[in-house]
Protein backbone atom coordinates (compact mmCIF):
# COMPACT_ATOMS: atom_id res chain seq x y z
CA UNK A 1 0.00 0.00 0.00
CA UNK A 2 1.52 3.35 -1.01
CA UNK A 3 2.18 6.33 1.18
CA UNK A 4 -0.01 9.34 0.49
CA UNK A 5 1.02 12.98 0.57
CA UNK A 6 -0.50 14.53 3.66
CA UNK A 7 0.54 18.19 3.89
CA UNK A 8 -2.51 19.16 6.01
CA UNK A 9 -2.06 16.32 8.51
CA UNK A 10 1.67 17.02 8.73
CA UNK A 11 0.79 20.38 10.28
CA UNK A 12 -0.58 18.43 13.25
CA UNK A 13 2.90 17.08 13.99
CA UNK A 14 4.39 20.53 14.53
CA UNK A 15 2.97 21.39 17.94
CA UNK A 16 4.66 20.62 21.25
CA UNK A 17 2.14 17.86 22.08
CA UNK A 18 2.19 14.18 21.07
CA UNK A 19 0.60 13.72 17.65
CA UNK A 20 -1.66 10.94 16.48
CA UNK A 21 -0.32 11.60 12.98
CA UNK A 22 3.17 10.63 14.12
CA UNK A 23 1.75 7.55 15.85
CA UNK A 24 -0.10 6.50 12.70
CA UNK A 25 2.97 6.96 10.52
CA UNK A 26 4.97 4.78 12.89
CA UNK A 27 2.26 2.13 12.99
CA UNK A 28 2.06 2.16 9.17
CA UNK A 29 5.59 0.70 9.03
CA UNK A 30 4.06 -2.46 10.53
CA UNK A 31 0.49 -2.16 9.28
CA UNK A 32 0.39 -0.50 5.85
CA UNK A 33 -3.39 0.06 6.02
CA UNK A 34 -2.54 2.93 8.37
CA UNK A 35 -1.24 4.83 5.32
CA UNK A 36 -4.78 4.68 3.99
CA UNK A 37 -6.20 6.07 7.25
CA UNK A 38 -3.89 9.05 6.83
CA UNK A 39 -4.76 9.35 3.14
CA UNK A 40 -8.51 9.27 3.75
CA UNK A 41 -8.29 11.75 6.63
CA UNK A 42 -6.25 14.12 4.45
CA UNK A 43 -8.97 13.87 1.80
CA UNK A 44 -11.63 14.60 4.44
CA UNK A 45 -9.73 17.71 5.54
CA UNK A 46 -9.63 18.84 1.93
CA UNK A 47 -13.27 17.98 1.17
CA UNK A 48 -14.48 19.12 4.60
CA UNK A 49 -16.62 16.04 4.99
CA UNK A 50 -16.12 12.61 6.51
CA UNK A 51 -15.46 9.69 4.20
CA UNK A 52 -16.56 7.08 6.76
CA UNK A 53 -19.86 5.28 6.38
CA UNK A 54 -21.07 3.58 9.47
CA UNK A 55 -23.56 0.92 10.44
CA UNK A 56 -24.61 -2.38 8.98
CA UNK A 57 -25.21 -5.96 9.95
CA UNK A 58 -21.65 -6.83 11.02
CA UNK A 59 -21.20 -8.52 14.37
CA UNK A 60 -20.37 -11.85 15.90
CA UNK A 61 -22.82 -14.71 16.17
CA UNK A 62 -25.25 -14.43 19.08
CA UNK A 63 -24.32 -10.83 19.86
CA UNK A 64 -26.18 -7.71 18.83
CA UNK A 65 -23.57 -5.20 19.92
CA UNK A 66 -19.92 -4.55 20.69
CA UNK A 67 -18.87 -4.16 17.07
CA UNK A 68 -19.57 -1.03 15.06
CA UNK A 69 -19.38 -1.43 11.30
CA UNK A 70 -17.26 1.19 9.52
CA UNK A 71 -16.63 1.45 5.80
CA UNK A 72 -14.80 3.88 3.55
CA UNK A 73 -16.96 5.62 0.95
CA UNK A 74 -13.87 5.87 -1.29
CA UNK A 75 -12.62 2.25 -1.05
CA UNK A 76 -11.03 2.33 -4.49
CA UNK A 77 -8.67 5.08 -3.41
CA UNK A 78 -8.05 3.61 0.05
CA UNK A 79 -8.52 -0.17 -0.10
CA UNK A 80 -6.73 -0.65 3.24
CA UNK A 81 -9.68 0.92 5.03
CA UNK A 82 -12.52 -0.41 2.85
CA UNK A 83 -13.65 -2.20 6.04
CA UNK A 84 -12.54 -0.56 9.24
CA UNK A 85 -14.78 -1.89 12.00
CA UNK A 86 -14.51 -0.78 15.61
CA UNK A 87 -14.52 -3.37 18.40
CA UNK A 88 -15.51 -2.44 21.96
CA UNK A 89 -14.20 -4.54 24.85
CA UNK A 90 -15.80 -4.41 28.28
CA UNK A 91 -13.15 -2.80 30.47
CA UNK A 92 -12.60 -4.17 33.98
CA UNK A 93 -14.24 -2.17 36.80
CA UNK A 94 -12.33 1.07 37.45
CA UNK A 95 -10.05 0.11 34.54
CA UNK A 96 -7.67 -1.92 36.70
CA UNK A 97 -5.70 -4.52 34.76
CA UNK A 98 -2.17 -5.86 34.59
CA UNK A 99 0.30 -4.72 31.95
CA UNK A 100 0.40 -8.39 30.85
CA UNK A 101 -3.31 -8.19 30.04
CA UNK A 102 -2.81 -5.01 28.02
CA UNK A 103 0.06 -6.63 26.11
CA UNK A 104 -2.14 -9.64 25.31
CA UNK A 105 -4.91 -7.39 24.00
CA UNK A 106 -2.46 -5.38 21.90
CA UNK A 107 -0.89 -8.54 20.47
CA UNK A 108 -4.30 -9.94 19.60
CA UNK A 109 -5.15 -6.69 17.88
CA UNK A 110 -1.87 -6.68 15.90
CA UNK A 111 -2.90 -10.14 14.73
CA UNK A 112 -6.50 -9.39 13.70
CA UNK A 113 -6.73 -5.62 13.35
CA UNK A 114 -4.84 -2.42 12.55
CA UNK A 115 -3.04 -2.45 15.91
CA UNK A 116 -4.57 0.93 16.67
CA UNK A 117 -6.46 1.37 19.91
CA UNK A 118 -8.30 4.06 21.78
CA UNK A 119 -7.82 3.49 25.49
CA UNK A 120 -10.19 4.25 26.74
CA UNK A 121 -12.96 5.35 24.50
CA UNK A 122 -15.31 7.99 25.83
CA UNK A 123 -17.72 5.10 26.36
CA UNK A 124 -15.24 3.67 28.89
CA UNK A 125 -14.55 0.55 26.83
CA UNK A 126 -11.18 -0.58 25.56
CA UNK A 127 -11.67 0.39 21.93
CA UNK A 128 -9.92 -1.45 19.11
CA UNK A 129 -9.98 0.47 15.84
CA UNK A 130 -10.03 -1.08 12.41
CA UNK A 131 -10.58 -4.63 11.24
CA UNK A 132 -12.35 -6.48 8.44
CA UNK A 133 -15.52 -8.55 8.52
CA UNK A 134 -13.78 -11.95 8.05
CA UNK A 135 -11.49 -11.27 11.04
CA UNK A 136 -14.35 -10.71 13.51
CA UNK A 137 -15.21 -14.30 14.46
CA UNK A 138 -11.60 -15.52 14.95
CA UNK A 139 -10.84 -12.37 16.97
CA UNK A 140 -13.92 -12.94 19.13
CA UNK A 141 -13.02 -16.61 19.69
CA UNK A 142 -9.52 -15.84 20.96
CA UNK A 143 -10.71 -12.86 22.96
CA UNK A 144 -13.26 -14.88 24.89
CA UNK A 145 -11.41 -18.22 25.10
CA UNK A 146 -7.76 -17.20 25.57
CA UNK A 147 -8.01 -13.71 27.05
CA UNK A 148 -11.17 -14.16 29.08
CA UNK A 149 -12.45 -10.77 27.88
CA UNK A 150 -15.89 -9.97 26.52
CA UNK A 151 -17.31 -7.40 24.12
CA UNK A 152 -19.00 -4.26 25.45
CA UNK A 153 -22.29 -2.66 24.45
CA UNK A 154 -23.25 -0.61 21.40
CA UNK A 155 -26.43 0.23 19.48
CA UNK A 156 -29.71 0.10 21.40
CA UNK A 157 -28.10 -2.02 24.10
CA UNK A 158 -27.26 -1.33 27.69
CA UNK A 159 -23.80 0.17 27.28
CA UNK A 160 -20.76 -1.09 29.14
CA UNK A 161 -21.21 0.12 32.74
CA UNK A 162 -18.40 2.29 34.10
CA UNK A 163 -17.29 3.23 37.62
CA UNK A 164 -14.75 5.43 39.41
CA UNK A 165 -11.83 4.04 41.44
CA UNK A 166 -14.09 4.16 44.44
CA UNK A 167 -13.13 2.47 47.65
CA UNK A 168 -10.30 0.59 45.97
CA UNK A 169 -8.16 3.72 46.05
CA UNK A 170 -10.22 6.61 47.31
CA UNK A 171 -11.24 7.44 50.86
CA UNK A 172 -14.31 9.37 49.69
CA UNK A 173 -16.23 6.45 48.21
CA UNK A 174 -19.66 6.47 49.88
CA UNK A 175 -20.49 3.06 48.42
CA UNK A 176 -18.56 0.30 46.69
CA UNK A 177 -18.73 1.46 43.07
CA UNK A 178 -16.79 -1.53 41.77
CA UNK A 179 -19.08 -4.03 43.47
CA UNK A 180 -22.21 -2.36 42.06
CA UNK A 181 -20.71 -1.95 38.58
CA UNK A 182 -19.57 -5.56 38.45
CA UNK A 183 -22.82 -6.91 39.84
CA UNK A 184 -24.99 -5.04 37.34
CA UNK A 185 -22.66 -5.94 34.46
CA UNK A 186 -23.17 -9.63 35.27
CA UNK A 187 -26.87 -9.23 36.07
CA UNK A 188 -27.62 -7.52 32.75
CA UNK A 189 -25.46 -9.54 30.34
CA UNK A 190 -28.40 -10.04 27.99
CA UNK A 191 -29.12 -6.30 27.83
CA UNK A 192 -25.41 -5.52 27.23
CA UNK A 193 -24.99 -8.00 24.38
CA UNK A 194 -28.34 -7.66 22.62
CA UNK A 195 -30.52 -4.65 21.83
CA UNK A 196 -33.18 -4.09 24.46
CA UNK A 197 -34.40 -0.51 24.24
CA UNK A 198 -35.69 2.29 21.98
CA UNK A 199 -32.13 3.68 22.09
CA UNK A 200 -28.89 3.44 24.05
CA UNK A 201 -28.91 3.36 27.86
CA UNK A 202 -25.89 4.04 30.07
CA UNK A 203 -25.11 3.38 33.73
CA UNK A 204 -22.25 5.16 35.45
CA UNK A 205 -21.17 4.95 39.07
CA UNK A 206 -19.29 7.58 41.09
CA UNK A 207 -18.47 7.06 44.74
CA UNK A 208 -18.96 10.69 45.78
CA UNK A 209 -20.18 14.02 44.34
CA UNK A 210 -16.72 14.71 42.83
CA UNK A 211 -18.14 12.38 40.18
CA UNK A 212 -14.86 11.30 38.61
CA UNK A 213 -16.61 9.37 35.80
CA UNK A 214 -18.82 12.40 35.02
CA UNK A 215 -21.90 10.23 35.53
CA UNK A 216 -24.18 13.25 35.84
CA UNK A 217 -23.21 14.48 32.38
CA UNK A 218 -22.77 11.21 30.54
CA UNK A 219 -25.25 8.62 31.73
CA UNK A 220 -28.94 7.92 31.59
CA UNK A 221 -28.66 6.41 35.04
CA UNK A 222 -26.08 8.07 37.31
CA UNK A 223 -25.46 6.64 40.77
CA UNK A 224 -23.51 9.20 42.78
CA UNK A 225 -22.36 8.51 46.34
CA UNK A 226 -23.53 10.79 49.15
CA UNK A 227 -24.24 10.86 52.88
CA UNK A 228 -27.28 11.84 54.95
CA UNK A 229 -25.70 12.80 58.26
CA UNK A 230 -23.10 15.45 59.12
CA UNK A 231 -19.68 16.07 57.56
CA UNK A 232 -17.13 14.69 60.02
CA UNK A 233 -14.89 17.48 61.34
CA UNK A 234 -11.50 17.10 63.01
CA UNK A 235 -11.14 20.56 64.60
CA UNK A 236 -7.44 20.01 65.43
CA UNK A 237 -6.75 19.40 61.73
CA UNK A 238 -8.75 22.54 60.81
CA UNK A 239 -6.35 24.50 63.02
CA UNK A 240 -3.46 22.66 61.31
CA UNK A 241 -4.60 24.00 57.92
CA UNK A 242 -5.06 27.53 59.32
CA UNK A 243 -1.58 27.54 60.85
CA UNK A 244 -0.01 26.25 57.65
CA UNK A 245 0.99 22.89 59.11
CA UNK A 246 -1.02 21.05 56.41
CA UNK A 247 -0.98 21.97 52.73
CA UNK A 248 -4.51 22.65 51.34
CA UNK A 249 -5.92 20.54 48.48
CA UNK A 250 -3.32 17.91 49.42
CA UNK A 251 -0.79 20.02 47.52
CA UNK A 252 -2.65 19.90 44.21
CA UNK A 253 -2.14 23.64 43.65
CA UNK A 254 1.23 24.00 45.39
CA UNK A 255 2.88 25.36 42.23
CA UNK A 256 0.66 28.47 42.42
CA UNK A 257 1.52 31.44 44.61
CA UNK A 258 -1.72 32.10 46.40
CA UNK A 259 -0.04 33.22 49.61
CA UNK A 260 -0.85 31.84 53.03
CA UNK A 261 -3.94 29.62 53.30
CA UNK A 262 -6.99 31.75 54.10
CA UNK A 263 -9.89 29.60 55.29
CA UNK A 264 -12.40 32.41 54.78
CA UNK A 265 -11.38 33.13 51.21
CA UNK A 266 -10.71 29.57 50.09
CA UNK A 267 -13.39 27.62 51.93
CA UNK A 268 -16.12 29.58 53.78
CA UNK A 269 -16.72 32.14 51.01
CA UNK A 270 -16.73 29.46 48.31
CA UNK A 271 -19.31 27.22 49.97
CA UNK A 272 -22.16 27.47 47.44
CA UNK A 273 -24.87 27.42 50.10
CA UNK A 274 -22.99 29.70 52.53
CA UNK A 275 -23.53 27.19 55.30
CA UNK A 276 -20.08 27.35 56.89
CA UNK A 277 -18.67 29.80 59.43
CA UNK A 278 -16.04 30.12 62.15
CA UNK A 279 -16.85 30.60 65.81
CA UNK A 280 -13.49 31.68 67.17
CA UNK A 281 -11.21 28.99 65.84
CA UNK A 282 -13.93 26.35 65.63
CA UNK A 283 -15.39 25.49 62.20
CA UNK A 284 -19.18 25.21 62.09
CA UNK A 285 -21.36 23.72 59.32
CA UNK A 286 -25.12 23.92 59.01
CA UNK A 287 -25.44 20.45 57.47
CA UNK A 288 -29.13 20.85 56.65
CA UNK A 289 -28.11 23.50 54.08
CA UNK A 290 -25.05 21.65 52.70
CA UNK A 291 -25.53 20.42 49.11
CA UNK A 292 -22.66 17.90 49.35
CA UNK A 293 -20.63 19.79 46.77
CA UNK A 294 -17.35 18.37 48.21
CA UNK A 295 -15.49 21.69 47.94
CA UNK A 296 -14.57 22.03 51.61
CA UNK A 297 -13.63 18.35 51.83
CA UNK A 298 -11.42 18.60 48.74
CA UNK A 299 -9.58 21.61 50.21
CA UNK A 300 -9.10 20.18 53.70
CA UNK A 301 -9.15 16.38 53.38
CA UNK A 302 -7.42 15.83 56.73
CA UNK A 303 -9.98 17.88 58.59
CA UNK A 304 -13.25 17.06 56.81
CA UNK A 305 -14.74 13.78 55.68
CA UNK A 306 -18.12 12.67 54.32
CA UNK A 307 -20.59 11.55 56.98
CA UNK A 308 -21.10 7.95 57.98
CA UNK A 309 -24.71 7.32 56.85
CA UNK A 310 -23.64 6.65 53.29
CA UNK A 311 -25.50 5.70 50.14
CA UNK A 312 -26.18 7.32 46.80
CA UNK A 313 -28.29 9.82 44.89
CA UNK A 314 -29.74 8.66 41.58
CA UNK A 315 -29.88 11.15 38.72
CA UNK A 316 -31.63 10.22 35.48
CA UNK A 317 -31.41 11.38 31.89
CA UNK A 318 -28.12 12.96 30.80
CA UNK A 319 -27.28 13.02 27.13
CA UNK A 320 -24.92 14.59 24.63
CA UNK A 321 -26.27 17.02 22.03
CA UNK A 322 -27.79 15.15 19.11
CA UNK A 323 -31.10 16.79 18.18
CA UNK A 324 -31.52 19.06 21.21
CA UNK A 325 -28.70 20.42 23.31
CA UNK A 326 -26.68 18.55 25.89
CA UNK A 327 -28.47 17.84 29.12
CA UNK A 328 -27.39 16.92 32.64
CA UNK A 329 -29.15 14.17 34.56
CA UNK A 330 -31.99 15.25 36.83
CA UNK A 331 -31.92 14.34 40.49
CA UNK A 332 -34.64 11.73 40.89
CA UNK A 333 -33.99 9.61 43.98
CA UNK A 334 -32.41 11.81 46.66
CA UNK A 335 -31.03 8.91 48.70
CA UNK A 336 -30.86 5.17 48.24
CA UNK A 337 -29.08 2.41 50.12
CA UNK A 338 -26.45 0.68 48.00
CA UNK A 339 -26.31 -2.63 49.72
CA UNK A 340 -24.31 -5.66 48.51
CA UNK A 341 -26.09 -7.85 51.06
CA UNK A 342 -29.40 -7.50 49.22
CA UNK A 343 -27.55 -7.90 45.90
CA UNK A 344 -28.39 -4.24 45.28
CA UNK A 345 -32.08 -5.02 44.87
CA UNK A 346 -33.06 -1.43 45.83
CA UNK A 347 -31.06 -0.08 42.87
CA UNK A 348 -32.28 -2.80 40.51
CA UNK A 349 -35.88 -1.99 41.38
CA UNK A 350 -35.36 1.64 40.34
CA UNK A 351 -33.63 0.64 37.09
CA UNK A 352 -36.42 -1.70 36.04
CA UNK A 353 -39.13 0.78 36.89
CA UNK A 354 -37.45 3.24 34.49
CA UNK A 355 -36.95 0.63 31.79
CA UNK A 356 -40.52 -0.70 31.90
CA UNK A 357 -41.85 2.82 31.50
CA UNK A 358 -39.34 4.09 28.92
CA UNK A 359 -39.63 0.99 26.70
CA UNK A 360 -43.37 1.64 26.56
CA UNK A 361 -43.45 5.44 26.31
CA UNK A 362 -40.06 6.37 24.80
CA UNK A 363 -40.04 7.08 21.06
CA UNK A 364 -37.59 5.47 18.67
CA UNK A 365 -34.15 7.02 19.17
CA UNK A 366 -35.29 9.02 22.17
CA UNK A 367 -33.01 8.96 25.24
CA UNK A 368 -34.80 8.61 28.56
CA UNK A 369 -33.85 12.21 29.44
CA UNK A 370 -35.69 13.40 26.33
CA UNK A 371 -38.72 11.31 27.23
CA UNK A 372 -38.74 12.97 30.66
CA UNK A 373 -38.51 16.43 29.06
CA UNK A 374 -41.40 15.55 26.76
CA UNK A 375 -43.80 14.26 29.41
CA UNK A 376 -42.60 16.57 32.19
CA UNK A 377 -40.85 15.82 35.44
CA UNK A 378 -44.06 15.50 37.53
CA UNK A 379 -45.28 12.67 35.29
CA UNK A 380 -41.92 10.94 35.55
CA UNK A 381 -41.83 11.31 39.34
CA UNK A 382 -45.29 9.74 39.49
CA UNK A 383 -44.09 6.79 37.43
CA UNK A 384 -41.15 6.45 39.79
CA UNK A 385 -43.51 6.77 42.78
CA UNK A 386 -41.36 9.58 44.16
CA UNK A 387 -42.93 12.44 46.14
CA UNK A 388 -41.57 15.76 44.87
CA UNK A 389 -39.26 17.58 47.28
CA UNK A 390 -38.00 21.17 46.94
CA UNK A 391 -34.65 19.87 45.62
CA UNK A 392 -36.42 18.59 42.51
CA UNK A 393 -36.93 22.24 41.51
CA UNK A 394 -34.04 24.34 40.30
CA UNK A 395 -35.25 27.50 41.95
CA UNK A 396 -38.62 28.87 43.11
CA UNK A 397 -40.86 30.69 40.64
CA UNK A 398 -38.65 30.53 37.51
CA UNK A 399 -39.63 26.94 36.74
CA UNK A 400 -42.64 25.99 38.83
CA UNK A 401 -43.09 22.68 37.06
CA UNK A 402 -44.66 20.75 39.90
CA UNK A 403 -48.38 21.48 39.77
CA UNK A 404 -51.45 20.48 41.71
CA UNK A 405 -53.25 17.43 40.42
CA UNK A 406 -57.03 17.51 40.19
CA UNK A 407 -57.54 14.95 42.96
CA UNK A 408 -55.43 17.07 45.32
CA UNK A 409 -57.78 20.07 44.94
CA UNK A 410 -60.95 20.26 46.96
CA UNK A 411 -63.86 19.98 44.53
CA UNK A 412 -61.56 19.21 41.57
CA UNK A 413 -60.95 21.51 38.59
CA UNK A 414 -64.61 21.51 37.53
CA UNK A 415 -66.07 22.89 40.73
CA UNK A 416 -68.44 25.85 40.68
CA UNK A 417 -66.06 28.78 40.99
CA UNK A 418 -68.84 31.35 41.45
CA UNK A 419 -70.14 29.36 44.39
CA UNK A 420 -66.63 29.16 45.85
CA UNK A 421 -66.00 32.90 45.41
CA UNK A 422 -69.16 33.81 47.28
CA UNK A 423 -67.11 33.23 50.40
CA UNK A 424 -65.09 36.33 49.52
CA UNK A 425 -68.00 38.46 48.46
CA UNK A 426 -68.24 41.74 50.35
CA UNK B 1 -55.41 -12.13 25.31
CA UNK B 2 -51.65 -12.26 25.00
CA UNK B 3 -50.16 -14.41 22.27
CA UNK B 4 -47.95 -17.37 23.14
CA UNK B 5 -44.25 -16.83 22.56
CA UNK B 6 -44.33 -18.85 19.32
CA UNK B 7 -47.36 -16.95 18.02
CA UNK B 8 -45.65 -13.67 18.90
CA UNK B 9 -42.49 -14.72 17.05
CA UNK B 10 -44.53 -15.72 14.00
CA UNK B 11 -46.30 -12.33 14.02
CA UNK B 12 -42.99 -10.47 14.32
CA UNK B 13 -41.43 -12.40 11.46
CA UNK B 14 -44.51 -11.86 9.32
CA UNK B 15 -44.23 -8.11 9.90
CA UNK B 16 -40.47 -8.08 9.23
CA UNK B 17 -40.97 -9.93 5.95
CA UNK B 18 -43.82 -7.76 4.68
CA UNK B 19 -43.22 -4.27 6.04
CA UNK B 20 -42.48 -1.69 3.30
CA UNK B 21 -39.24 -0.72 5.08
CA UNK B 22 -36.70 -3.55 5.40
CA UNK B 23 -35.38 -2.32 8.78
CA UNK B 24 -37.69 -1.93 11.76
CA UNK B 25 -37.33 -0.64 15.29
CA UNK B 26 -38.20 -2.94 18.17
CA UNK B 27 -41.12 -0.60 18.91
CA UNK B 28 -42.56 -1.33 15.48
CA UNK B 29 -43.19 -4.88 16.72
CA UNK B 30 -45.09 -3.85 19.86
CA UNK B 31 -48.29 -3.76 17.80
CA UNK B 32 -47.87 -7.49 17.02
CA UNK B 33 -49.30 -8.10 20.48
CA UNK B 34 -50.58 -5.04 22.33
CA UNK B 35 -50.97 -7.16 25.47
CA UNK B 36 -47.31 -8.24 25.59
CA UNK B 37 -44.79 -6.32 27.68
CA UNK B 38 -42.13 -4.48 25.66
CA UNK B 39 -39.48 -6.78 27.12
CA UNK B 40 -41.35 -9.89 25.93
CA UNK B 41 -41.49 -8.46 22.40
CA UNK B 42 -37.79 -7.59 22.55
CA UNK B 43 -36.91 -11.10 23.74
CA UNK B 44 -38.99 -12.72 21.00
CA UNK B 45 -37.33 -10.54 18.32
CA UNK B 46 -33.86 -11.35 19.70
CA UNK B 47 -34.74 -15.06 19.64
CA UNK B 48 -35.51 -14.81 15.94
CA UNK B 49 -32.04 -13.36 15.38
CA UNK B 50 -30.51 -16.27 17.34
CA UNK B 51 -32.46 -18.66 15.13
CA UNK B 52 -31.04 -17.00 12.03
CA UNK B 53 -34.43 -15.74 10.78
CA UNK B 54 -33.70 -12.06 11.36
CA UNK B 55 -30.59 -9.84 11.42
CA UNK B 56 -29.61 -6.95 13.62
CA UNK B 57 -28.84 -3.81 11.67
CA UNK B 58 -26.91 -1.29 13.78
CA UNK B 59 -25.89 2.28 13.00
CA UNK B 60 -23.54 2.10 15.96
CA UNK B 61 -25.92 4.08 18.13
CA UNK B 62 -29.27 2.46 17.31
CA UNK B 63 -30.11 -1.13 16.49
CA UNK B 64 -32.88 -2.21 14.14
CA UNK B 65 -34.22 -5.57 12.98
CA UNK B 66 -34.61 -6.97 9.48
CA UNK B 67 -35.81 -10.29 8.12
CA UNK B 68 -32.79 -12.34 7.00
CA UNK B 69 -31.47 -11.01 3.72
CA UNK B 70 -33.60 -7.84 3.65
CA UNK B 71 -31.12 -5.48 5.30
CA UNK B 72 -28.44 -3.96 3.11
CA UNK B 73 -24.98 -3.72 4.56
CA UNK B 74 -23.34 -0.30 4.25
CA UNK B 75 -20.62 -1.92 2.21
CA UNK B 76 -23.13 -2.50 -0.57
CA UNK B 77 -25.00 0.79 -0.45
C1 LIG C 1 -47.42 48.81 49.48
C2 LIG C 1 -47.86 48.09 48.49
C3 LIG C 1 -47.54 46.65 48.27
C4 LIG C 1 -46.92 45.75 49.05
C5 LIG C 1 -46.36 45.94 50.47
C6 LIG C 1 -46.88 44.53 48.34
C7 LIG C 1 -46.30 43.35 48.82
C8 LIG C 1 -46.25 42.19 48.12
C9 LIG C 1 -45.65 40.97 48.60
C10 LIG C 1 -44.98 40.78 49.94
C11 LIG C 1 -45.78 40.03 47.63
C12 LIG C 1 -45.29 38.59 47.68
C13 LIG C 1 -43.98 38.45 46.96
C14 LIG C 1 -43.56 36.99 46.82
O1 LIG C 1 -44.37 36.09 47.04
O2 LIG C 1 -42.41 36.77 46.46
C15 LIG C 1 -46.44 40.65 46.52
C16 LIG C 1 -46.72 40.01 45.35
C17 LIG C 1 -47.43 40.61 44.32
N1 LIG C 1 -47.87 41.90 44.29
FE1 LIG C 1 -47.66 43.28 45.65
N2 LIG C 1 -47.46 44.68 47.14
C18 LIG C 1 -47.86 45.99 47.04
C19 LIG C 1 -48.50 46.59 45.99
C20 LIG C 1 -48.87 45.93 44.82
C21 LIG C 1 -49.58 46.55 43.71
C22 LIG C 1 -50.03 48.02 43.70
C23 LIG C 1 -49.73 45.58 42.75
C24 LIG C 1 -50.38 45.64 41.38
C25 LIG C 1 -50.78 46.74 40.76
C26 LIG C 1 -49.12 44.39 43.26
C27 LIG C 1 -49.07 43.19 42.55
C28 LIG C 1 -48.50 42.07 43.05
C29 LIG C 1 -48.44 40.84 42.31
C30 LIG C 1 -48.99 40.60 40.90
C31 LIG C 1 -47.73 39.91 43.09
C32 LIG C 1 -47.40 38.49 42.75
C33 LIG C 1 -45.99 38.48 42.24
C34 LIG C 1 -45.50 37.09 42.02
O3 LIG C 1 -46.23 36.13 42.32
O4 LIG C 1 -44.35 36.94 41.58
N3 LIG C 1 -48.63 44.63 44.52
N4 LIG C 1 -46.74 41.95 46.84
C1 LIG D 1 -50.09 38.39 26.03
C2 LIG D 1 -49.97 38.83 27.22
C3 LIG D 1 -49.29 38.07 28.34
C4 LIG D 1 -48.48 36.98 28.32
C5 LIG D 1 -48.01 36.16 27.12
C6 LIG D 1 -48.10 36.69 29.67
C7 LIG D 1 -47.28 35.62 30.05
C8 LIG D 1 -46.94 35.37 31.34
C9 LIG D 1 -46.12 34.28 31.75
C10 LIG D 1 -45.46 33.24 30.82
C11 LIG D 1 -46.00 34.32 33.09
C12 LIG D 1 -45.21 33.38 33.98
C13 LIG D 1 -46.12 32.29 34.50
C14 LIG D 1 -45.37 31.35 35.41
O1 LIG D 1 -44.15 31.23 35.32
O2 LIG D 1 -46.03 30.72 36.22
C15 LIG D 1 -46.78 35.43 33.56
C16 LIG D 1 -46.90 35.77 34.85
C17 LIG D 1 -47.64 36.87 35.27
N1 LIG D 1 -48.33 37.77 34.48
FE1 LIG D 1 -48.52 37.69 32.50
N2 LIG D 1 -48.67 37.60 30.49
C18 LIG D 1 -49.40 38.47 29.71
C19 LIG D 1 -50.13 39.55 30.10
C20 LIG D 1 -50.24 39.96 31.44
C21 LIG D 1 -50.99 41.12 31.88
C22 LIG D 1 -51.76 42.07 30.96
C23 LIG D 1 -50.84 41.18 33.25
C24 LIG D 1 -51.37 42.16 34.27
C25 LIG D 1 -52.20 43.15 34.02
C26 LIG D 1 -50.01 40.05 33.64
C27 LIG D 1 -49.67 39.78 34.93
C28 LIG D 1 -48.90 38.72 35.29
C29 LIG D 1 -48.56 38.44 36.66
C30 LIG D 1 -48.99 39.21 37.91
C31 LIG D 1 -47.77 37.27 36.66
C32 LIG D 1 -47.17 36.59 37.85
C33 LIG D 1 -48.13 35.51 38.31
C34 LIG D 1 -47.58 34.70 39.46
O3 LIG D 1 -46.43 34.22 39.34
O4 LIG D 1 -48.28 34.54 40.43
N3 LIG D 1 -49.69 39.35 32.52
N4 LIG D 1 -47.33 36.05 32.46
S1 LIG E 1 -15.92 10.03 42.43
FE1 LIG E 1 -15.41 10.42 44.58
S2 LIG E 1 -15.13 8.35 45.42
FE2 LIG E 1 -14.96 8.13 43.18
S3 LIG E 1 -12.74 8.35 42.80
FE3 LIG E 1 -13.69 10.37 42.53
S4 LIG E 1 -13.37 11.38 44.51
FE4 LIG E 1 -13.11 9.17 44.86
S1 LIG F 1 -19.71 20.22 50.94
FE1 LIG F 1 -19.99 22.11 49.78
S2 LIG F 1 -22.06 22.80 50.40
FE2 LIG F 1 -21.38 21.31 51.93
S3 LIG F 1 -20.41 22.54 53.55
FE3 LIG F 1 -18.78 21.88 52.16
S4 LIG F 1 -18.56 23.60 50.72
FE4 LIG F 1 -20.55 23.85 51.72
Amino acid sequence: MPKHDTPLLDELEKGPWPSFVTDLKRQAEKKPECFDILGQLELSFKDRITHWKHGGIVGVFGYGGGIVGRYSDVPDQFPGVAHFHTVRLNQPSSKFYSSAKLRDICNLWEKYGSGMTNMHGSTGDLVLLGTTTPNLEPLFYELTHDLNQDLGGSGSNLRTPECCLGRARCEWGCYDTQALCHHLTMHYQDEIHRPAFPYKFKFKFSGCPNDCVAAIARSDFAVIGTWRDDIRIDQAAVKGYISGEFIPNAGAHSGKDWGKFDIKKEVLDLCPTECMWMEGDTLKIDNSECTRCMHCINVMPRALRPGLKQGATICVGAKAPILDGAQFATMTIPFIDVNPETEFEEVIEVIEKIWDWWMEVGKNRERVGETIMRVGLPTFLKVMEVTPVPQHIKEPRSNPYVFWQEDEVEGGFERDVKEFRKRNAQ
Amino acid sequence: MALSKDELKAAILEKALNAPKPQLYVKDFYACDPDAKPREVKNAANDLVKEGKMDFWSSGSTTMYAAKGRAKDEEHR
